[in-house]
């Protein structure tokens, strides 16, 4: 496991959504609920309070933060959108990567189980 | 459900969020409960409004110094925490001491309610039984 665990306590799913549609890139909040029903294939939806309250934590515990202002300004330039952007921070990066490492180490744990209830079975 | 009233209801469950979150947010969750409910869900939409209502005023209380029971933790900021914690040990002390001072079994007590013509008003007077005795025999 990987030792930023330990002072990354384990996420919410709404928190772990919300970081990993923002690891693929800036997005504004309904990109965000866009990108989360795509990665979950439609099974996990977000809605607008339960997004907002989220980025709020996020953003308190320096995980998440506004776009840089070059960045909204080539959107509102390209007349693509004047929406307000976030983006995952180092820290926020650090926090999934120990996640997905924890989720790693969850699976591995799992398999192992499944393997051994098969072999005692055989 | 109609959509200008579920439209209604969502900007009446935005107005009640507390102010800093609305600033920062509202604008962009109407915008969002617009996009969505063209596509027609609104029930959850609501729902998650409502919850997120909860939890904006939920986490309102617990940052201003209140006790977390749910959670195990005690909240306890410089000032209000301390004061609260104070009264509120304070309260319960009275509330224990007045309930075993009152169960103990040479504690009955007699209510009597007395009007004085001299000095115009009544005087309600809960004393134990001893003392009225007391007081009875005192009296002329």
């Amino acid at each position: 496991m990987a030792s930023g665990s330990s002072k990354n306590p384990p996420l919410s799913a709404a928190t772990l959504h919300i970081l990993l549609a923002l690891a693929g890139g800036n997005l504004h909040g309904y990109g965000i609920i866009q990108e989360v029903a795509r990665n979950s294939d439609g099974h996990y939806r977000l809605g607008p309070g339960t997004l907002y309250d989220n980025l709020k934590k996020l953003m308190d515990a320096g995980l998440v933060a506004d776009a840089p202002k070059t960045f909204a300004a080539k959107r509102k330039a390209a007349k693509e959108d004047d929406r307000r952007f976030y983006t995952l921070t180092r820290d926020g990066r650090a926090a999934l990567a120990s996640e997905v490492d924890r989720l790693q180490s969850v699976v591995t744990q799992a398999r192992l189980r499944l393997q051994e209830a098969r072999s005692g079975r055989a | 459900m109609n959509r200008s009233v579920s439209r209604f209801a969502y900007r009446l469950l935005l107005g009640m969020h507390p102010a800093s979150f609305q600033n920062e947010f509202g604008a962009e969750m109407l915008w969002i409960f617009e996009e969505e409910s063209r596509q027609g869900a609104v029930s959850h939409l609501l729902l998650d409004g409502a919850l997120s209502l909860l939890r904006q005023h939920w986490r309102i209380k617990r940052e201003s110094g209140m006790l977390s029971i749910c959670s195990g933790e005690v909240i306890a900021n410089p000032g209000v925490g301390a004061v609260r914690l104070l009264q509120a040990g304070l309260t319960l002390c009275a509330i224990l001491g007045s309930v075993m001072f009152l169960s103990g079994p040479a504690h009955s007590f007699d209510p009597s309610i007395r009007w004085s013509a001299q000095e115009p008003c009544y005087t309600i007077s809960l004393q134990p039984v001893t003392h009225m005795a007391e007081i009875r025999r005192t009296l002329p």
